[in-house]
């Protein structure tokens, strides 16, 4: 049923909204902002931090802008007017008296509520001089729990990280305690704040109150390019702005998309990244006749590939896996491989890993795989052959029979596969399907395994040959979640040199057993693949809207 | 987030059960639960009373301390045998409120929200308590104690326990 | 004294528990039989008759009762309440402890009426934690009119069900506002709720809740008794009617609870309570509680009723008087109830957390001699920024008599700031000097 729309002037611009929104809402969508603290789109509305405080004609008092539901049509409002300019100053008059002057040394710099209102709306002069500033002595750097520090001296009591253990992560941890400016915000003496989501009341503290211990002193903010990214730590595909600095990741904070994790993501994937610098591998490598891996060049890894994958190909004996970290566009790259080798034995492997749970408006997110993209695999057509993207979907979620890839997998035991072709996107030392003794004693008896990855792994000590590819940091692309959302991620800087994209390298592949194939760009790729992909019609790279789209979800 | 339990007392707990009929949720119980849990643990409540309320009634530690800190007469450390508080509000500061705090003080020896060496008394100035035409007063305890002079606050404490 | 006690009638202004009235002596002067009134009449009677008498609430803010009463919803699809707000905490204030202590059932039958009225069948008297006895004398009187059937499934065998408990606080002043005592009730921190929703309409456990001070519901036992009529007449005019409790308390000769009609002056008060402390001259007066703004000698003649002393620049609030000779320095006065302030803050909201605080910090200063000559500007702008800006009236009322302070008796803060110390230093009741 449509909302009903109700119309509201604000300094002067008429907007419609839906009827039962707040002003602070409307206010966005007026092109100006109501300043505010406390107010946040998925917490209860308290009205405390008195920042949002606007004049309605007709009504004496200022009022809350994030407590005033707009219900009727004509509510006339006034940001822009001198009673609350003043108000305004004098609420941010209030906070700064008993605010320690951290900013040199306050990790919220540049992204600081505070200091943006008061640049905005404070006055430039203090009244403030002869009084001592509250502090709550002890409570200057006290880990609330695994990954949040808490600086009590800068926190404004806006209660939003109270809240949010209430109601988002509904895990109770954090409480308001004592009475008037004495007020403080904290755990029960004893337990800590450590919830698969305790990280998101970092982002939510206007100020720098509440750090995270990975991002302490890390890196000042406004050095930090932002990229529009994707979690890969589990198949949730929470969105996220990746944050860097010449080519070093040094943050992944949660992009809104109310559709898929909402406000939020999880500690753990917050933590995805720190890997993508340990163990890289730089450069192609070749076992020789000795058994010794040697740094080759691309051109030589590439035709020795190629050859090996003829040669097994003529044999009937190539298989081709991956696992689920590959990006659509690089697994539509590996199936086009097993399609111009004419080789069956293809497939994605299926990983299932720890639940992960993010609140959202639509029932919640959930992740239950370690690998991102398992579904875009078999979008790309990764599955069984012969199975369209459709069909394919239904197997991905079926939990029990082990899958073509598995099977390749143990194949590979009775010498049944002379040459396998395994992408791998795993971390360093991580725990996966390919980094198990059982699976890496059944690679052994493959003739040939070449390996696409970007670390060193004791899956890549048994490879004969290794190319270095990209983390999905260093390269663009899409990804299917849970949901069956296709959503893209982009590039935020190169590849070290001497490593190369997936793409690039699969590209090339392809290239030198189908003289008609000419994509070199992901985006090439993904028009190649839409162009074979129903759900996919009309739907380009660049087209994908920022928020991603829904694909049909296959039948139970 | 379930920890171990920890059981209330007995008779904090039948105290809390006969209540239930009169609220319509578990939280309204929580005022009365920590009054009852106090008194039994003789004026204050440790960790084992608060984590014992919270377990009863099913409330997160972090929301009964919230609570626990927000109010005057909830105590988290040892208050002695005897709470001693004394208006300094208004109109007993104009009476000498202010002097009969100093007066209690120096005679159990303590300063505010210390207990005294012999761990009967600890006294505070407190807020206005509502029996200004008894100026200056204190409240010892449950009950309170009007038209104090020096001499006669330190007679009443002499005579406790 | 030419005016007959109503509330106090059976109390005599005694104070320190002598023995309360209990039920059969009540019923002998004729308790209970404004309980029988109203359930003859009918709930739509009763609200029109607290309506005419013009009663306004008596905790502070004034507004009429019945008119609160009528914002119930009339539906019966949610439970209703009745709070009754014996949290007492107003500096200066202590006429409900009296009524409490010395006449439990005159509450107990106004409380009934109430919820007759406005179809509630549970009454919390929620009453500050510090009154203990009070609220084991209240508890001994409930329980003598569930045992007489006063209370209980059938009130006065009328068919209507009313249980009353008696609720306690643990210490917060701003338990006593409205709707920070249903967060209390609830279970939780006394933090004042945003309005609207009012508790009219989403109150206690999110149904609709009335509110009412301990003296407010003592007076309507007597409207059903006595009429509209009767108590209208009383007061200075149609908007300020019946008889009030007064407070006097500080440099008096006789503190205590007095009655009068609403509106008697302070002149009045002091000439019924022996006048100012050894006869010594008035120098300033609280007329409603700290929160209301200082008077000075010159007032003494306002009238205090509600709409008189708002004119005047005050307010009556709870009619706490608290009386100031010319030994009282106000910097001191007034630094003290931003102290407090400053203590009872809940401290969600921004103005009143950190004003009531730097106000007090800033008085502090003044008083010990170390003000600055823009002190009383920043004092002014300070709680400029603090009035009709935060969540609840905490904030307003510390504005009170910081702003009136600074000014109506600014020259004593400037002989503060300019001589570098207290003009008026503390001198000891007891010390006797020669």
């Amino acid at each position: 049923m449509p909302k009903s729309m109700v119309s509201v002037t604000i300094d002067g611009r008429t907007i419609e909204v839906e009827a039962g929104s707040n002003l602070v809402d409307a206010s966005f969508k007026a092109g100006v902002q109501i300043p505010h603290y406390c107010y946040h789109p998925r917490l209860s509305i308290v009205g405390q931090c008195r920042m949002c405080l606007v004049k309605i004609e007709g009504v004496p008092k200022l009022q809350t802008g994030c407590t005033t539901r707009i219900m009727k049509d004509g509510m006339v409002v006034r940001i822009d007017d001198q009673e609350v300019r003043a108000a305004q100053e004098g609420m941010m008059e209030f906070l700064l008296i008993n605010h320690p002057l951290d900013c040199p040394i306050c990790d919220q710099a540049g992204e600081c509520a505070l200091q943006d209102y008061s640049f905005k709306h404070g006055q430039a002069f203090s009244r403030f001089s002869y009084e001592d500033k509250r502090t709550y002595p002890g409570k200057e750097r006290i880990p609330l729990g695994p990954n949040v520090v808490l600086n009590m001296n800068r926190c404004i009591q806006c209660t939003r990280c109270v809240r949010f253990t209430e109601e988002i992560s509904q895990t109770g941890e954090l409480g308001f305690f004592q009475r008037g400016s004495r007020t403080e915000i904290g755990v029960f003496p004893g337990k800590e704040l450590d919830n698969p989501l305790s990280t998101c009341v970092v982002d939510i503290c206007p100020v720098g109150a509440l750090t995270s211990t990975q991002f302490r002193f890390a890196e000042r903010v406004w050095y930090l390019d932002k990229t529009p990214s994707l979690c890969t730590g589990c198949d949730a595909g929470c969105n996220i702005t990746l944050e860097h600095r010449q080519g070093k990741i040094r943050r992944y904070k949660p992009r809104t998309n109310v559709e898929v994790n909402d406000y939020w993501m999880c500690d753990f994937g917050r933590t995805t990244f720190l890997s993508y610098e340990e163990d890289r591998l730089t450069t192609p490598q070749q076992r020789d006749a000795q058994g010794r891996m040697r740094a080759v060049t691309w051109d030589q890894a590439l035709s020795s590939v190629h050859h090996f994958l003829v040669d097994g190909a003529a044999m009937g004996t190539v298989g081709i896996v991956a696992r689920g970290a590959a990006t659509t566009e690089e697994a539509y790259l590996l199936r086009l491989l097993a399609d111009s080798l004419e080789t069956p034995h293809r497939g994605v492997l299926r990983e299932p890993g720890p639940v992960r749970s993010i609140p959202n408006l639509n029932g919640g997110l959930t992740g239950r795989e370690i690998t991102p993209n398992r579904r875009g695999a078999l979008l790309a057509g990764l599955g069984p052959a012969g199975l369209g993207p459709e069909d394919s979907e239904a197997s991905a979620d079926s939990a029990t029979s082990p899958g073509e890839a598995e099977k390749i997998l143990g194949g590979a035991v009775n010498g049944a596969h002379s040459v396998l072709l395994i992408f791998d996107g795993g971390r360093a030392g991580s725990d996966n399907a390919l980094s198990r003794p059982a699976a890496l004693e059944s690679l052994r008896q493959a003739q040939t395994v070449v390996v696409l990855g970007w670390a060193s792994t004791a899956l890549t000590q048994v490879a004969d040959i290794v190319l270095p590819i990209a983390t999905h940091a260093e390269t663009e692309g899409t990804l299917v979640n849970s949901q069956h959302r296709l959503q893209k991620f982009e590039r935020a800087f190169l590849p070290p040199s001497g490593v190369r994209t997936g793409v690039e390298a699969l590209s090339d592949l392809v290239g030198r057993l189908r003289s008609d194939f000419a994509a070199q760009t992901v985006s090439e790729v993904f028009d190649l693949m839409a162009g074979e992909t129903p759900s996919l019609e009309g739907i380009s790279l660049a087209g994908l809207p920022a928020g991603g789209i829904q694909l049909p979800v296959p039948p139970e | 987030m379930k920890e171990t339990k920890s059981a209330l007392p007995e008779d904090v707990r039948n105290a809390i059960t006969e209540l239930r009929r009169h609220y319509p949720t578990e939280e309204a119980l929580l005022l009365p639960a920590l009054h009852f849990a106090q008194k039994h643990w003789g004026g204050w409540l440790p960790e084992e009373a608060i984590l014992g309320v919270a377990d009863e009634l099913n409330l997160a530690p972090a929301k009964v301390f919230g609570v626990i800190t927000f109010y005057d007469l909830f105590h988290q450390s040892p208050v002695g045998r005897h709470r001693v508080r004394v208006c300094t509000n208004l109109s007993c500061a104009l009476r000498g409120g202010n002097e009969i705090l100093e007066a209690v003080k120096k005679h159990l020896n303590v300063a505010e929200n210390e207990v005294s060496a012999d761990g009967r008394c600890s006294v505070v100035g407190f807020e206005c308590l509502g029996a200004c035409e008894q100026a200056p007063m204190m409240m010892v305890d449950d009950d309170y104690h009007p038209h104090l002079t020096p001499d006669s606050a330190s007679k009443i404490l002499e005579e406790l326990d | 004294m030419a005016f007959e006690a109503v509330l106090l009638r059976r109390s005599s202004g005694a104070t320190a528990l002598e023995v309360p009235v209990g039920l059969k002596e009540y019923r002998a002067d004729g308790g209970y039989e404004g309980l029988e009134k109203a359930l003859s009449v009918g709930p739509e009677e009763v609200i029109e008759e607290v309506k005419a008498s013009g009663l306004r609430g008596r905790g502070g803010a004034g507004f009429p009762a019945a008119v609160k009463w009528s914002f119930l919803p009339k539906s019966d699809d949610k439970p209703k309440y009745l709070v009754c707000n014996a949290d007492e905490s107003e500096p200066g204030t202590f006429k409900d402890r009296l009524l409490i202590e010395t006449d439990p059932h005159q509450l107990i039958e106004g409380c009934a009426i109430c919820c007759y009225a406005v179809g509630a069948h549970t009454c919390y008297i929620y009453i500050r934690g510090e009154y203990v006895r009070q609220a084991e004398i209240l508890e001994t009187a409930i329980r003598q009119a569930y045992d007489a059937g006063v209370l209980g499934d059938s009130v006065l065998k009328s068919g209507f069900k009313l249980d009353m408990r008696v609720h306690r606080g643990a210490g917060a002043y701003i338990c006593g506002e409205e709707t920070g005592m249903l967060e209390s009730l609830e279970g939780r921190r006394g933090q004042p709720r945003v309005k609207p929703p009012f508790p009219a309409i989403v109150g206690a456990f999110g149904a609709p809740t009335v509110i009412n001070n301990v003296e407010t519901l003592c007076n309507v036992p007597h409207i059903m008794t006595r009429g509209a009529d009767w108590f209208s007449q009383i007061g200075t005019d149609e908007r300020n009617t019946g008889p009030k409790l007064y407070c006097i308390s500080g440099h008096v000769e006789r503190p205590g609870v007095y009655e009068f009609p609403i509106g008697v002056t302070l002149d009045g008060l002091l000439e019924a309570a022996g006048g100012v402390l050894g006869g010594r001259p008035l120098k300033a007066f609280i007329p409603g509680g700290a929160s209301a703004p200082l008077l000075s000698a010159e007032q003494s003649h306002v009238p205090m009723d509600f709409d008189s002393l708002a004119k005047a620049g005050s307010m009556l609030g709870s009619a706490a008087v608290v009386v100031m000779d010319d030994t009282t320095c106000l910097v001191r006065a007034v630094y003290r109830l931003a102290k407090f302030f400053a203590h009872e803050s809940c401290g969600q909201c921004t103005p009143c957390r950190e004003g009531t605080n730097w106000s007090q910090m800033v008085l502090g200063r003044i008083e010990s001699g170390n003000g600055r000559p823009e002190d009383p500007e920043l004092l002014l702008r300070m709680t400029g920024n603090m009035s009709g800006t935060a969540l609840c009236a905490l904030s307003d009322a510390c504005v009170g008599p910081v702003r009136s302070l600074v000014q109506n008796f600014r020259p004593e803060i400037e002989e503060h700031i300019t001589s570098g110390r207290c003009p008026l230093p503390y001198r000891s009741v007891f010390e006797k000097t020669a």
